[in-house]
């Protein structure tokens, strides 16, 4: 292969600049609609899934099973076309997309759940108990902090990776970042220069996630530290001084 | 507001027994199975108001699953649990009609302190014990804290109120693990070996916090191995092995113990 001849034309990145930052907004969007949805559906995966009830629970482990192995290619065309074939109902490719992340995640999310839940020591519930607490409660104000803290990191990589996901998305005609590349690639004919900007766009997002999730882990860990931990505690903090200082001067 | 809450639960003044004192909690014939292997066999107790009970014994003895049959975080397989006069267990043979009290109630009365402390972790120890005083007796955030405030300073470690779990030692959790069961002014306290887990150079600050407990008035059941400290408070001690209560006794059970099992005990831990 001789490559003398290419010249490589990296003024195109700045060139379509807006549109490349466009589509990854898109890309953006779906995902983290999708992150929310898969968060709250996931949660009530893994509390089927421990429920004492045989038939709840397999119900919940079968759709782990069948969801997690589905590549997202396969599951957004199955979601967009599919549904329009057996309902003759139209999902937009954002909704495609946003339905296919979350059937798959979800799934992911429910043992990162499952797994975090199990790890908030026996006697943290014991306690609650004894202090007259009632389950929901304990649940709530004592387990969910603890599990959430442990979820954390695994949730933030999962992130990454459904972003990564709506890649798959360009073959519904979802505008993210890699259909824009493969268009701008049709008129331009500069694969390497235009992937290596979509290469280099999914880094910059995976870096500013995995930094926004240091610091919630961060403000999560006990004592919280961090930035964030400083402004949200700040006014408890303040109280805490008060209710000392009344009685030390 | 809390006083008043105190105050509406006395109304179980007609459990009276035959030495004219009130009868606080009463175990009858209650009996626990883990799997196959029987742990409680049938076991008895009865603790009045004041009263400062000591349960020691070998491990695996039932000590804490008769304890913890308590408040019912051991749910007695038969058997009767009764605070204040109130079924709370499965009941006796025979009188399956008696109308079972809510584990949530029994627990308003009954205090509890764990081997292991069990503070919650992600919040502070002001916190700790604000918490079940929001969620248990629905106090607002600001009343809730000034309570926690005043329990941690009786326990010494109002300076600490804004140190989480991890930044404090063994004993000063202990500390405020008793300070958070006691804001919800329990009738009777339960000390599931509290100082078991304690580097021995911190034991001493627990038992102090226990003692002054005990010199309150407060009603206690405590499993412990710290054998002087059971011998300095216990009214009513109760030797146990292989899910029987082998002997009680009363404050010169340790001097004049008659059973040769529990005096071999005592001998090998004192």
């Amino acid at each position: 292969m001789n490559t003398a001849g290419v010249s490589f034309q990296w003024g195109l990145i700045w060139d379509n600049r807006g549109i490349l930052l466009k589509g990854l907004g898109t890309a953006i969007i779906v995902s983290f609609t999708a992150l929310i949805l898969s968060l709250i559906l996931g949660l009530a995966l893994a509390l089927a899934r421990m429920s004492s009830r045989r038939m709840v629970s397999m119900l919940a482990s079968s759709y782990v099973n069948v969801f997690r192995g589905i590549p997202a290619l396969v599951s957004v065309i199955w979601v967009y076309f599919g549904w329009s074939l057996l309902f003759g109902y139209n999902f937009t490719v954002f909704e495609a997309g946003v339905i296919a992340l979350t059937l798959l995640y979800s799934a992911f999310f429910c043992e990162i759940y499952r797994a975090a839940l199990v790890a908030v020591h026996k006697g943290q519930r014991e306690a609650g108990l004894a202090l007259g607490m009632t389950r929901l409660r304990i649940f709530l104000s004592v387990v969910m902090p603890q599990a959430t803290k442990i979820a954390i990191p695994n949730i933030g990589s999962m992130y990454i990776g459904m972003i990564k996901d709506t890649s798959t998305f360009a073959v519904v005609g979802l505008v993210e970042v890699v259909r824009v590349t493969q268009n701008l690639n049709s008129v331009n004919f500069q694969p390497f220069v235009l992937y290596t900007a979509a290469a280099a766009l999914y880094v910059i997002v995976a870096f500013i996630i995995d930094f926004i999730f240091r610091a919630i882990e961060k403000n999560l860990s006990s004592p919280p530290s961090g930035a964030l931990a400083n402004i949200l505690t700040k006014k408890q903090s303040e109280r805490i001084a008060v209710l000392i200082g009344k009685t030390y001067k | 507001m809390v006083e008043s809450k105190r105050n509406k639960n006395n109304d179980y003044s007609e459990n009276i027994n035959s030495h004219g004192s009130e009868v606080l909690l009463e175990l009858k014939d209650v009996h626990k199975t883990f799997g196959t292997k029987e742990v409680l066999h049938g076991v008895d107790l009865t603790v009045c108001k004041g009263q400062h009970v000591v349960i020691f014994g070998p491990s695996g003895s039932g000590k804490s699953t008769m304890l913890r049959s308590i408040n019912l975080l051991e749910e007695p397989d038969s058997g009767s649990v009764k605070v204040l006069g109130k079924e709370y267990g499965p009941g006796l043979n025979g009188d399956s009609a008696v109308k079972r009290g809510k584990p949530l109630e029994l627990r308003r009365y009954v205090g509890m302190v764990f081997q292991q402390f069990n503070l919650f972790p992600h919040l502070t120890a002001l916190h700790n014990i604000a918490l079940p005083l929001r969620a248990a007796r629905g106090l607002s955030v600001r009343d809730a804290e000034e309570r926690a405030a005043s329990e941690l300073e009786n326990v010494g470690l109002l300076p600490w109120a804004g140190s989480f779990p991890s930044q404090l030692s063994g004993g000063q959790q202990q500390r405020v693990a008793i300070a958070r069961a006691l804001s919800l002014d329990p009738k009777v306290m339960l000390f599931d070996e509290p100082t078991s887990a304690l580097d021995p150079e911190l034991v001493g600050e627990v038992l102090a916090v226990m003692r002054r407990l005990a010199q309150t008035g407060m009603t206690m059941v405590v499993v412990t191995h710290e054998m002087n400290f059971a011998r300095e408070i216990g009214d009513l001690n109760v030797f146990m092995e292989d899910g029987h209560v082998v002997s009680t006794g009363n404050r010169d059970f340790f001097d004049n113990c008659t059973n040769e099992r529990a005096q071999r005990f005592i001998g090998s831990v004192l």
